[in-house]
């Protein structure tokens, strides 16, 4: 599969504020996540891959698509989950799904059909009949799911999918998105705030800050899949310790503070670190969960970036 | 209510590339109406100047009924007769409760909900959204102007057994509600794309629509000049129709004034529509 997203040099301004400048990706296929703080032109990144927006510089393109002269077609391919509250009251699930459907050009049975699959696909079967305007957060969160993957698009985009939803609902929200991404020839990208959101679904990273890519990397290069880190301070013969840790297939890494960080294994329990203490004969004296790497990296890019 | 261990199916059929992308907003439009409290009684409601213009047209064709000779003699006329069916205050109250009731939520209640994402992330355009929404209430008010106009046509010829008409008169008789309703729909769904609040849209369309008569009459009493009847929105639909039968129009100035009025304040506020609605999609989601 080709690329999914180029763009050349894009900018876009709300009057003297620069929301998107002078921005070039290149996206293959995959999953990408969207990262940056609030402002940080995330949104309106979104709004001109979605065609909402005209470019006021720069080229673009979408699945191939031009993002100034296609949009029409551009948008039959791509799937939109918006973050706000945006369902149509006085309709149930279906009613709404099928409607999307056919909105994206789905013939009226098909689109039916589709629909029921795809309420059923997200967990929203038992409540398909009931008016979208009772619908929790969560659920509706998972209509809107339902509703951009109607057509089966070949671009999703979910703009904060786990918005508004309690902990077991998120989980099965990034359950869903991780499913979708693995199992289908389904490309997403994923804008977000939420560092643990992208870390858990994401191939790729890009943040973004004052409307400027600032950092693009692999997640699973930054490690975060494969380790928990902890960060320790021992007494003792602290290079025998780290050759046991290598040995263990533990990346070991001193910081600023000489903190020993140690990246332990996922198939490695944090007992076995005490463990290993024990029979090294090593003191630790202090001991914590280290924040993610990509929290690391977020900071550290956008970080760098202000004080730039 | 957990995610299923079910497979998600990759749908395999083809997607209508052409077409009227904005049929399927024409169609969730006509039967929400339709299912709309009240709106079988409504509909009932509107339907009768159309009963009323069929028995009188009946009686028309009647010689024997010499008591109503009067009634005959301007039934028989049929640019009088189809231009009192189209301009009475009736159908004119009728075609404002429908764009009260059938209009003032079309757009308002896409604001009100933020149901611009779900619209503008599938292959439409401001366009399509605005001929989506143009062709639901349009189609009510043909529904109760153009197709009772065309049958009463018809019945005329079944029941004076002549099936002549003069064709002139018979393309007045469908431009004429065309227009009047291309103007009501214009209006309404300005009103409509100015807030979110559909109390707020019905109760402006009713009071300018009353206001502007209210205005008019009392300008050109102070001014004691007819002209500025063109103030009112009743009076312009009721020159226009006569401009268009051929009849004597209601006030003493040339009627295509009134056509020209109407034609290029739809204009307006068409471009003001689509002026809102794109920039509806250019806002949706606004933020980070």
């Amino acid at each position: 599969m080709g690329r999914i997203l180029e763009l050349e040099h894009v900018g876009f301004y709300y009057g003297a504020f620069r929301a998107i400048d002078d921005v070039s990706l290149h996206m293959e296929a995959g999953v990408y996540g969207l990262l940056g703080p609030n402002g940080a032109g995330k949104t309106t990144l979104l709004k001109i891959i979605l065609g909402f927006l005209n470019p006021l510089s720069g080229t673009g393109q979408v699945l191939g698509f031009d993002i100034s002269k296609d949009r029409k077609l551009m948008r039959r391919h791509i799937g939109y989950m918006p973050e706000s509250e945006c369902l149509i009251p006085g309709m149930d699930a279906v009613t709404l799904t099928t409607y999307l459907g056919e909105l994206s050009g789905m013939p009226h049975q098909e689109a039916v059909k589709r629909a029921h699959e795809v309420l059923y696909y997200v967990g929203l079967e038992e409540a398909r009949y009931r008016q979208v305007e009772t619908y929790s957060s969560g659920m509706q969160q998972r209509l809107k799911l339902a509703g951009a993957l109607v057509h089966d698009p070949r671009l999703l985009l979910l703009d904060e999918p786990t918005s508004g939803m309690d902990p077991g609902g998120r989980k099965e929200m990034l359950g869903l998105i991780r499913n979708i991404a693995e199992s289908k020839a389904m490309n997403i990208i994923i804008s977000s705030h939420l560092l643990p959101d992208i870390e858990a679904t994401c191939e790729k990273v890009i943040i973004l800050n004052k409307g400027r890519v600032v950092h693009q990397q692999s997640v699973s290069s930054a490690g975060t899949q494969r380790y928990n880190r902890y960060e320790l301070r021992i007494k003792g013969d602290a290079d025998r310790f780290i050759d046991r840790l290598q040995a263990m297939e533990c990346r070991v890494e001193t910081n600023d503070r000489g903190l020993l960080v140690v990246m332990l294994s996922l198939k490695h329990s944090v007992m076995d670190l005490f463990r290993l203490a024990v029979e090294e004969g090593m003191q630790i004296r202090h001991f914590r969960q280290s924040r993610t790497t990509l929290t690391d990296t977020f900071v550290k890019a956008v970080g760098a970036d202000d004080g730039n | 209510m957990g995610i299923r261990e079910k497979g998600y199916y990759r749908w395999e059929g083809e997607l209508n590339a052409k077409g009227f992308t904005w049929f399927p907003i024409f169609l969730r439009g006509i039967k929400h109406a339709f299912r709309k409290k009240y709106a079988k009684a409504l509909f009932g409601f509107a339907g009768m100047p159309f009963l009323v213009f069929l028995v009188a047209l009946y009686v028309s064709t009647k010689p024997e009924l010499k008591m109503l000779s009067r009634l005959v003699r301007l039934l028989q006329n049929d640019a009088e007769f189809f231009n009192v069916f189209y301009s009475n205050g009736l159908l004119t109250f009728i075609f404002l409760v429908l764009c009260i009731f059938i209009g003032a939520e079309l757009i308002s209640g896409d604001y009100k909900s933020n149901a611009f994402p779900l619209y503008f992330s599938r292959p439409l355009n401001p366009r399509d959204y605005i001929m989506g929404k143009f062709s639901v209430l349009l189609f009510y008010l043909l529904l109760f102007s153009l197709v009772p106009g065309v049958l009463l046509v018809i019945f005329k010829l079944l029941f004076t057994g002549a099936f002549s008409f003069d064709i002139g008169l018979f393309g007045a008789l469908i431009v004429y509600p065309l227009f009047v309703a291309l103007f009501f729909t214009s209006f309404t769904l300005l009103v409509s794309s100015l807030t979110a609040n559909r109390k707020f849209v019905a109760a402006a369309i009713f009071l300018v629509y009353v206001f502007s008569n209210a205005i008019a009459e009392i300008l050109r009493a102070i001014f004691k000049d007819p002209v500025f009847e063109l103030a009112s929105i009743e009076k312009n639909i009721q020159q226009t129709g006569a401009w268009l039968f051929g009849v004597d129009p209601p006030i003493s100035i040339p009627a295509v004034y009134s056509a020209l009025i109407l034609c290029l304040s739809t204009g307006l506020m068409v471009g003001v529509i689509f002026r809102k609605i794109k920039r509806a999609e250019a806002q949706i989601e606004n933020g980070g």
